[in-house]
């Protein structure tokens, strides 16, 4: 018999035997990461006070526009320019900032409309939002 | 160590064309390969000082433009350095149309115009194995400058002792370039009378002081610099020029950055 949960398949014997793969914690920390990424989206929408998730004018992410944002964000949006793509962990070697605290900025870009996010398979990617 | 060095000031006439041309042309007698961009697309020098108008009418506006790929653009001016590494220049459309086409942009087109900068670390320096790629940018704060700044790895600013270009220096240093890009910024004093009245040391004391960052070198000021464009280029030309000296010193420092 076998019990689904977070997407994982778990057989009864995994349960009862206490024996937790590693593939449900890191399955159950994806989801919990997720769903931060969201309320982070939901949090800074409040914040701002819209109620639409994305703004529909894409704003440009040009040079002076980068020049008045905020030093935390600036580092975060130039990183993504310079990559062209990438996910949170690769702008967070880069930047020598931690993974959630890039994942946090870069959802903050896509709430503002300078980066989009694109989800393939367990991973997001952010990039350049262009015409 | 850097490899996309942006040349910026505040004010016109402070060296920057000269400079870049004669460092570029530095890296070229140790044997590197280095590719020079004109970004001054308001009032372009580089086709002229190189003599490199070209017949294929394809320049730097085309690439950022995605008109044409950066090999495109591209003119070998090996030839004018024998015997060294290569020398190739990038110049801007020089045309009249062009220069209007260009101050009439939008923010949208800028951006992808960085992004086509930033592109040519991936192109000319991993995949053609470029040692440098310079970029000689026009004065102030306008797009292609903040542009080519953002793309680069390594600024030098020049500056003159003018009171109103000191002050402007200041703030663009403070405001700008490191706290922005966090790039590495380096100082050239140009066009200094009489140099030798202040001492090296108290100078570079003085200049980290002011401006809160490396001085790279202090360039007295030479009539034949100034009348020189075009007609040659130091390092090949005038082997044993004090200006010369400087550059090669200069080129060290920015290596070793």
């Amino acid at each position: 018999m076998k019990n689904k949960w977070l997407g994982v398949m778990l057989s009864k014997e995994d349960i009862v035997m206490g024996k937790k793969p590693l593939a449900v914690l890191e399955q159950i920390k994806e989801s919990l990461d997720s769903l931060k990424e969201k309320l982070d989206v939901l949090i800074d929408v409040q914040k701002a006070g819209c109620r639409g998730t994305v703004p529909s004018d894409t704003p440009t992410m040009d040079v002076m526009t980068l020049l008045n944002m905020p030093d935390h964000l600036r580092k975060t949006a130039i990183t993504i320019c310079r990559n062209g793509r990438a996910t949170a962990e690769q702008v967070a070697e880069q930047t020598n900032r931690a993974r959630a605290v890039e994942s946090s900025y870069l959802n903050q870009l896509v709430t503002m409309g300078y980066v989009k996010k694109q989800r393939k398979g367990r991973k997001a990617y952010f990039y350049v939002a262009m015409e | 160590m850097s490899k996309i060095i942006a040349v910026h000031s505040y004010k016109g006439g402070t060296g920057k064309t000269s400079i870049s041309v004669n460092l570029a042309a530095t890296f070229v007698r140790q044997g590197k390969k280095v590719a020079l961009f004109d970004l001054d697309f308001r009032a372009p020098s580089l086709f002229a000082i190189l003599q490199c108008e070209k017949e294929g009418k394809t320049w730097l506006n085309d690439y950022l433009d995605y008109k044409c790929e950066i090999n495109q653009v591209l003119v070998d001016i090996s030839p004018r350095i024998p015997n060294a590494g290569k020398f190739y220049a990038g110049p801007a459309d020089p045309s009249t149309e062009s220069m209007r086409y260009m101050t009439t942009r939008n923010s949208n087109w800028e951006m992808h115009a960085l992004k086509r900068l930033m592109t040519l670390k991936k192109s000319l320096i991993k995949e053609q194995n470029f040692d440098y790629i310079i970029f000689d940018t026009s004065p102030g704060l306008q797009f292609s400058s903040m542009n080519a700044i953002a793309a680069a790895d390594f600024i030098v600013v020049t500056t003159t002792g003018d009171c109103s270009d000191v002050n402007g220096t200041k703030r663009m240093l403070n405001d700008f370039y490191d706290v922005m890009f966090e790039n590495k910024t380096g100082l050239v004093l140009n066009k200094v009378i009489d140099p030798a009245k202040y001492g090296t040391e108290e100078l570079a004391q003085k200049v980290k002081e002011e401006y809160k960052v490396p001085l790279l070198c202090v360039i007295p000021c030479f009539c034949e610099v100034t009348q020189a464009k075009g007609q040659y280029l130091f390092p090949q030309d005038k082997p044993n020029h004090q200006f010369t000296n400087i550059l090669t010193k200069m080129a060290t420092s920015i290596e070793n950055m």
